[in-house]
């Protein structure tokens, strides 16, 4: 065991929180940021105790040699979902126990690591478009209907990529983006009303629909962290509250 | 031909996975693995109901196998599982069940007549409670092999109890 000096102490907390802090705001569920924590902490021999809500972070390292403590919180940003930031840091959590990584080393893979979207724009649009048609198929819904959604998640996300990049509100840019999709799958549909519309119209909105916050609200229930999971649900609560407003407007416009 | 069907309802079921992937930016050698496991799972669940098997239970059967999947997945593709599991099982969400339930209440909200008020909360009631518990199965399902199989943590416990001893 080495010993190590305050000011790398300092430096390992920051680094920690800096991890902790990327995880949550890629999509990973809390008991993943506490094991990747703790994970990193021992392999630096130090005991770490973390608070973790929806929008920070509370740390506290104890050290077995001289029994000092660190204790820092940090402030996280919203969600922007990355999972190959998740899976990059996980393999590095790995890599720091068992390659025994300096605090330098670990710093610099930090600013390495790839923060970008992998997948250029237009694809992302087209392939979610894509999902937006094969839940319409997997519906049941007829030729026309699956081109109605296609058309319709491509204009949603893209009004809601576009409403996020003017700094709405997170809530909003999904009530834009729902309105948008149902408007646009209704269209169609207002000048042919003898073709059935549901299957496209209610498809329309479903990449819209929070999964990832849905899943981590239940394992998060059940890993124990009540206050996280609760948060989440109720998070996935306004979220489709947004979505079901936004169909609202398309179902009132086109008097279905 | 309708085992044909079927099997087509499989690649849609990978499609819509794959739009859910990129849109969550996974690691490009996940993706194929994500189609796969989505469209294996998606056609359990759809298996199931054709059975006439109960849709809450149809898809916790989907989901497990997914979650189940996700976890060998892990080991071969070295991602964490919920990077599998998640854009899989998203195919398998009760979109139309929730649209309708919304509906439903919308219509309640405009709805005078006692008859018909009465008939529209019945559908409206069920429409919602199956996308509830189908949502819930959905989440549980993928949640369990992973409890399961968390490794990882056993080993974390045994290192914190070699640090405690070092620290007495």
């Amino acid at each position: 065991m080495q010993a190590t000096a305050p000011s790398d102490h300092h430096e390992l907390g920051d680094m920690l929180l800096e991890i902790g802090a990327l995880l949550m705001v890629s999509g990973a569920n809390t008991e993943r940021i506490k094991i990747t924590i703790d994970r990193i902490a021992s392999a630096f021999d130090c005991v770490s105790d973390l608070m973790i809500t929806n929008h920070a972070l509370m740390l506290t390292l104890t050290y077995p040699d001289n029994h000092q403590a660190f204790t820092s919180v940090k402030w996280m940003p919203g969600m922007h979902l990355n999972f190959n930031l998740i899976s990059d840091i996980s393999t590095m959590s790995w890599q720091i126990v068992l390659e025994k990584w300096s605090l330098e080393r670990i710093n610099q893979e930090l600013k390495q690591l790839n923060r970008k979207p992998l997948y250029p724009r237009y694809v992302v649009l087209l392939l979610v478009a894509l999902a937006g048609a094969s839940f319409c198929r997997l519906f049941g819904g007829n030729l026309t209907e699956v081109l109605a959604a296609f058309v319709a998640s491509f204009c949603g996300l893209y009004v809601r990529q576009e409403a996020i990049k003017l700094k709405f509100n997170f809530y909003v840019s999904i009530f834009f983006a729902a309105a948008t999709a149902a408007l646009v799958a209704g269209a169609y549909f207002y000048f042919h009303p003898n073709e059935v519309y549901s299957h496209a119209f209610s498809t329309s909105v479903l990449f819209l629909i929070p999964g990832v916050p849905m899943i981590h609200a239940i394992s998060d229930l059940m890993d124990g962290h009540t206050l996280n999971g609760i948060v989440r649900g109720v998070n996935v609560m306004i979220m489709a509250f947004a979505i079901a407003l936004g169909l609202t407007v398309a179902l009132v416009a086109y008097k279905f | 031909m309708t085992t044909l069907l079927f099997l087509e309802k499989g690649i849609w079921l990978g499609c819509a996975a794959i739009g859910f992937a990129v849109l969550f930016n996974v690691p490009r050698r996940t993706l194929a693995t994500i189609f796969v496991i989505a469209a294996m799972g998606g056609l359990v669940k759809l298996a199931l109901l054709q059975q006439g098997a109960v849709a809450a239970l149809a898809t916790l059967a989907g989901a497990s196998l997914i979650g189940l999947l996700s976890v060998l997945a892990a080991h071969q593709r070295k991602a964490p599982p919920m990077i599998f599991a998640i854009p899989a099982v998203i195919p398998m969400i009760p979109g139309f069940f929730a649209y309708q339930a919304m509906v439903g209440m919308i219509e309640l909200t405009v709805e005078k007549d006692p008859t018909l008020y009465s008939k529209i909360f019945f559908k409206t009631v069920n429409n919602g409670l199956s996308a509830f518990f189908v949502m819930l199965a959905l989440s549980i399902g993928v949640a369990i092999p992973m409890l399961i199989s968390r490794k990882q943590t056993i080993k974390r416990l045994q290192h914190d109890d070699n640090l405690e001893v070092e620290m007495e």
